[in-house]
């Protein structure tokens, strides 16, 4: 007697967020383009190229020209850059300011799934930056080997597993986001800088490099540095892989938390 | 409690529908349903069943647990205690499947402005899994519903407040919703705009969907509500000094039927020069039937409840009470609405 109809097949899933985001992306592509274009010809140019040549010409003693040694890290430390950038402010205003959450929320989707859906979205978007970071390295001659193509999913990573956290700040927040400002100036700015980027972190002193242990984007810029030149071991990648994972499930647990809580607010 | 109201007072509209569909289709049951942000109480024991067809509205001002009472219908908001069915389903466990069923249309747009018309309504279908190619045709059929063909391709930003309204409301039927919720529908919009939304609203509920409604505003709820609760913020603070907060159900009944319960057949309204009105209530008190009519003292003029109110301005002038103006009216759902909930402003 109760209209209990069999309830319509429900196939919503994350990766209707991921579409919906494609659909925002169509109309922010161009700047999304030069974000993605600009960043890395700047960094290659400038400081591969240019301080390269300076580097190179003093006693380089890394092994390998500096653009070679550098651009990895530029790239992975990008990734981490943007990818927090989109987990900020974006993902702010879809519980504050435009209410998209809110609105999906009110559809079978879940709270993990909007979650997962677009931390997702930002992977994708990471993922192919990567590869045009990788395409403007080489262009310059910052590869030497078809390894390297394995920057694009460790960039990928460590992008993810800071952004995975940086989500679930924004989830929390109620104000205007100046929070924000205090994780790109207090952990995202000094993070590229003490992260072995520019030289190894064995030129840090000790607390220099008990900072870099910490910081995903030295393990990240480790990987990707292994996997441009070469010297790393088996066992260290899959250390350095464990960590950023852990920091992507525990970032992840914690921001399907968020999410959950603030949309049942 | 309520269902068996229909019989005894039907309304003049929605009154076939609702009398025969079957009783027991009742689409959302709550018992005790209550609601709780730490000490504060915005739901407090409510109970209320709303059947397959009806228009039901909750009424009541800011702070009486309107939009959370709504919140927990939508299965967004867990309810904190009692128990709530919708669809023959439990919402703490079977929320996907129960919001896969209803349509929401938020107090607050939550459009996205950066897309057009058309590709609100699509991605929104997709959230219910839908198919593209269902879609195409329902995205057309809704854009026409709410007469936003014309505008199927601009962007949602600058679109006037009714027409992104409408499109909340088209976005709301994408996935053809069984229940659909619409909180403080026409807030904020002028009195076109709001027109044309009751008009489609209407025939949603010519076409069998289950309205539930919350509203401050009289007219919207005599026109859409079959049936309506009244609800209102809870008394002084506990004997501990706690705020007990609001929530509870104080009246429930057709439009009329709250009327003939809670007011007279007609109000006169008479206005005295400043500072006369409350003596001049005084003196007319002595006329009024003590266990039906009363008189109410305004600032500016008094309020007459009473059932003939030509009869009583008559006896008035006879008194030798001379008004400046004078106005006699039926009673209205905003009568009763004051009635139950005070006149004092609530922020």
């Amino acid at each position: 007697m109760a209209a209990t109809v069999a309830p319509a097949r429900i196939r919503a899933s994350r990766w209707q967020v991921v579409e919906y985001q494609l659909y925002v992306g169509r109309r922010i592509w161009r700047s999304m383009a030069v974000v993605g274009i600009f960043t890395p010809l700047a960094y290659v140019l400038a400081l591969g190229v240019g301080l390269g040549a300076v580097v190179d010409g003093h006693g380089n003693a890394l092994g390998v020209p500096y653009i070679v040694y550098v651009a990895p890290a530029f790239l992975t430390a990008a990734a981490l850059q943007i990818a927090s950038a989109d987990a900020a402010f974006p993902i702010m205003a879809g519980f504050k300011w435009v209410r998209t959450f809110h609105g999906m929320a009110a559809t079978p989707l879940t709270a993990t799934q909007i979650c997962d859906g677009q931390l997702l979205w930002v992977a994708i978007r990471i993922f192919a930056n990567s590869a045009v970071y990788l395409a403007i390295m080489a262009a310059f001659g910052g590869t030497e080997r078809w390894w390297v193509l394995l920057t694009i999913p460790v960039a990928t990573l460590t992008a993810i597993a800071f952004a995975a956290p940086v989500a679930a700040l924004a989830a929390t927040l109620e104000n205007e986001g100046n929070a924000f400002n205090m994780v790109f100036r207090f952990i995202v700015t000094p993070m590229f800088l003490f992260s072995g980027t520019f030289y190894p972190i064995s030129q840090l002193p000790q607390w220099g490099q008990d900072l870099a242990y910490v910081s995903p984007l030295w393990h990240g810029t480790v990987l990707a540095r292994g996997a441009a030149i070469g010297h790393l071991g088996a066992l260290s990648a899959l250390g350095h892989v464990a960590y950023l994972l852990g920091w992507l499930v525990v970032g992840l647990a914690v921001a399907r938390w968020r999410f959950a809580v603030r949309i049942s607010k | 409690m309520l269902t068996f109201t229909l019989v005894t007072s039907p309304t003049p509209r929605g009154q076939v529908d609702t009398l025969t569909r079957n009783f027991a289709d009742t689409l959302i049951q709550a018992r005790g349903l209550t609601k709780t942000f730490g000490k504060f109480t915005a739901v407090d024991g409510i109970d209320f069943a709303v059947p397959r067809g009806e228009a039901f509205g909750f009424l009541g001002p800011n702070g009486a647990g309107k939009s959370s009472t709504m919140r927990m219908i939508a299965c967004v908001a867990p309810i904190t205690s009692g128990s709530l069915q919708i669809l023959g389903m439990d919402p703490a466990t079977q929320g996907p499947a129960i919001r896969g069923r209803l349509g929401v249309v938020p107090q607050q747009d939550t459009l996205d402005l950066e897309l057009t018309v058309r590709e609100n309504l699509y991605i929104y279908g997709r959230y219910f899994g839908l198919s593209r190619a269902v879609l195409r045709d329902r995205v057309e059929e809704l854009m026409d519903f709410a007469q936003l063909s014309d505008r199927a391709d601009a962007k949602v930003e600058p679109l006037s407040g009714g027409m992104k309204r409408r499109l909340t409301i088209a976005r709301s039927l994408i996935n053809d919703p069984e229940i659909l919720l619409l909180d403080e529908p026409t807030t904020g919009l002028d009195p076109q705009a709001r027109h044309v939304l009751w008009d489609r609203l209407y025939r949603l509920k010519q076409q069998g969907v289950t309205l539930v409604l919350t509203t401050h505003y009289m007219d919207e709820a005599e026109q859409l509500c079959d049936r309506l609760v009244v609800m209102d913020n809870g008394g002084p603070p506990d004997s501990e000094g706690v705020a007990v907060g609001g929530g509870r159900i104080v009246a429930e009944g057709s439009p009329q039927q709250l009327i003939a319960e809670h007011s007279t057949r007609e109000v006169a309204e008479l206005r005295f020069a400043p500072g006369e009105n409350a003596a001049a209530a005084e003196q007319i008190s002595s006329l009024l039937d003590p266990a039906s009519e009363r008189a109410e003292v305004l600032p500016d003029r008094v309020l007459l409840y009473v059932s003939d109110g030509e009869r009583m301005l008559a006896r008035a002038h006879e008194q030798g009470l001379t008004p400046i103006s004078s106005l006699v009216r039926r009673s209205s759902l905003e009568d009763v609405f004051l009635r139950l909930t005070g006149r004092s402003l609530i922020d």
